[in-house]
């Protein structure tokens, strides 16, 4: 059986700088209004007493994603055409011959991974840069990060070597779709569910 | 209020009103048949389950608009093993096939009444079945907190039934005045003989009845759905928001007006001496009502689609 590929994230080096985005709109030569890899700024902060005085307690973070090619792809299990499927090594796809473009899969992925083209009526997602792969390259936005904070490859290598997070805000609960995701979490990272923070740039994802 | 779910507004409301008036016309029948016999029955029931035909249709070819690419519709059935829209599709189109065959059936009176009785009742059986494969669309999405609650299939079911019994008391009322006013264009006195009339007046008070008691479930659901979100606050409290407002006010004041106040009007007044023009305007507001009200009530659900993650 062929290995299971993943992305890894290194909360800790991402600056926000967005090239990972470009690199992928750039390279699979979108539209604008689509987008298959976004870098989510969570922000959030309290007071804290120290002595006599009060001092803010402030947190920001980023969080880059595109599609995780889960484990448990309710994307997949929701489309009506069977358009959607996930291969030998786990990267999910659309059939372009069969997609309807019913946008099922958009209400159901909790990443915002399928996403319509509104030319062909198709929804289209992040296969990880097959074409790239083949040629032994690095998928694009890999390739395009400056600090080095994206990475990919067989999903049980990337968890021998960096652990099992995905379960950070502003991410979903992993037990829903079970990501091939594996994040080093920056040191403010909120856990999921925790609801302490908020999405500071809801507009770009 | 959500216009480019415009489709998807009307598909499931035009089918869960077809379902709700089918099973309601069942219901009369065996009913009503009972009491007046089953001849007479039919002479008031047929028009209104031929009317649901087009309804039923005009619904999914509403669906249609709903796929961004209409050249791959067929493919949607390809996943049946496991994704509810391929159900929906299916029991969709054997809901019509069956409700189409009945009507041919009853139209000809082919075979026995027990067998054209049969039929009937499996399609509604077929038809509630639509209804629960409908709701799990949205219920299974647990993505979705909104949609991923026992208030969605409680809501579908509350809008099939309301709106089928007052669409069947509407239909009733609406081919009665128009049997009249042929009679009147060729000359002829229209008259509705005594039985017709009692069994038309108690058929408008049970569906008059039977609006009041789900507006009451329908006034239920409603704050316990919305008091649920907003407990759970995040991406749930953020769609609990949707809720408030111009859209939501009128929603609620229409089916009020329709299925509330009408529809005791509807039951006070239908007796088999009331004015049968009154009783028509009656019925028929009512209908119209509660039809504004629940699409603007479906919009509302498309517009609680907040998903949870990013």
């Amino acid at each position: 059986m062929a290995e299971k590929l993943g992305f890894y994230f290194d909360q800790t080096l991402c600056t926000g700088c967005k090239a990972c985005s470009v690199a992928c709109k750039d390279k699979h030569d979108h539209a604008v209004g689509i987008s298959w890899r976004r870098v989510a700024e969570y922000a959030g902060g309290t007071w804290q007493q120290d002595g006599d005085t009060v001092v803010p307690n402030v947190f920001s973070y980023y969080t880059s994603i595109a599609c995780n090619h889960c484990e448990d792809p309710i994307c997949v299990r929701v489309c009506p055409t069977t358009a959607m499927s996930q291969g030998e090594d786990g990267i999910v796809t659309i059939d372009q011959t069969k997609c309807v473009g019913c946008r099922y899969c958009e209400w159901a992925c909790p990443y915002s991974a399928p996403q319509l083209n509104a030319a062909t009526g198709h929804m289209t997602k992040c296969d990880m840069c097959a074409d790239y792969r083949a040629e032994g390259q690095d998928p694009a936005c890999v390739a395009a990060c400056p600090s080095r904070a994206l990475g990919w490859g067989p999903i049980d290598e990337l968890r021998a070597k960096h652990g099992t997070l995905a379960a950070v805000e502003p991410l979903p609960d992993p037990a829903i779709t079970r990501p091939r995701l594996v994040i080093t979490p920056h040191r403010d990272a909120q856990p999921t569910g925790s609801g302490t923070g908020f999405v500071a740039n809801p507009g770009e994802l | 209020m959500n216009t480019h779910e415009l489709p998807m507004i009307i598909f499931t409301v035009l089918a869960q009103m077809s379902v709700g008036a089918f099973v309601v016309l069942g219901v009369v029948q065996v009913v009503a048949g009972r009491r007046f016999g089953k001849e007479s029955v039919d002479k008031v029931t047929d028009p209104a389950l031929y009317a649901i035909g087009p309804a039923l249709v005009l619904g999914l070819i509403a669906s249609m608009f709903h796929m961004n690419d209409v050249f791959h519709t067929l493919n949607v059935v390809r996943h049946l093993g496991s994704s509810w829209l391929s159900r929906e599709i299916v029991f969709g189109l054997l809901f019509a096939g069956l409700g189409f065959l009945f009507a041919v059936v009853q139209w000809f009176k082919w075979g026995s009444p027990r067998l054209r009785q049969a039929l009937a009742a499996l399609t509604a059986l077929v038809g509630l079945t639509l209804v629960y494969v409908m709701s799990m669309i949205y219920y299974t999405l647990e993505t979705v907190p909104a949609w991923h609650s026992w208030a969605t299939p409680a809501q579908f079911f509350t809008t099939t039934f309301l709106l089928g019994s007052l669409a069947v008391g509407a239909a009733f009322m609406g081919a009665l005045m128009w049997r009249r006013r042929a009679a009147a264009k060729s000359g002829n006195v229209f008259h509705v003989d005594d039985a017709t009339r009692t069994m038309l007046s108690s058929c408008l008070k049970g569906i008059g009845l039977g609006a009041v008691a789900l507006l009451g479930v329908e006034f239920v659901i409603i704050p316990m759905h919305i008091s649920g979100l907003s407990a759970a606050g995040g991406a749930a409290g953020r769609s609990a928001l949707v809720f408030s407002g111009v859209w939501f006010i009128a929603r609620l004041v229409l089916v009020f007006l329709g299925a509330g106040l009408l529809a005791v009007f509807l039951y006070r007044y239908a007796t088999p001496t009331a004015q049968v023009r009154t009783l028509a305007i009656i019925a028929t507001s009512a209908f119209v009502l509660v039809l504004a009200g629940e699409l603007i009530g479906r919009s509302l659900f498309y517009d609680s689609m907040v998903r949870i993650g990013m």
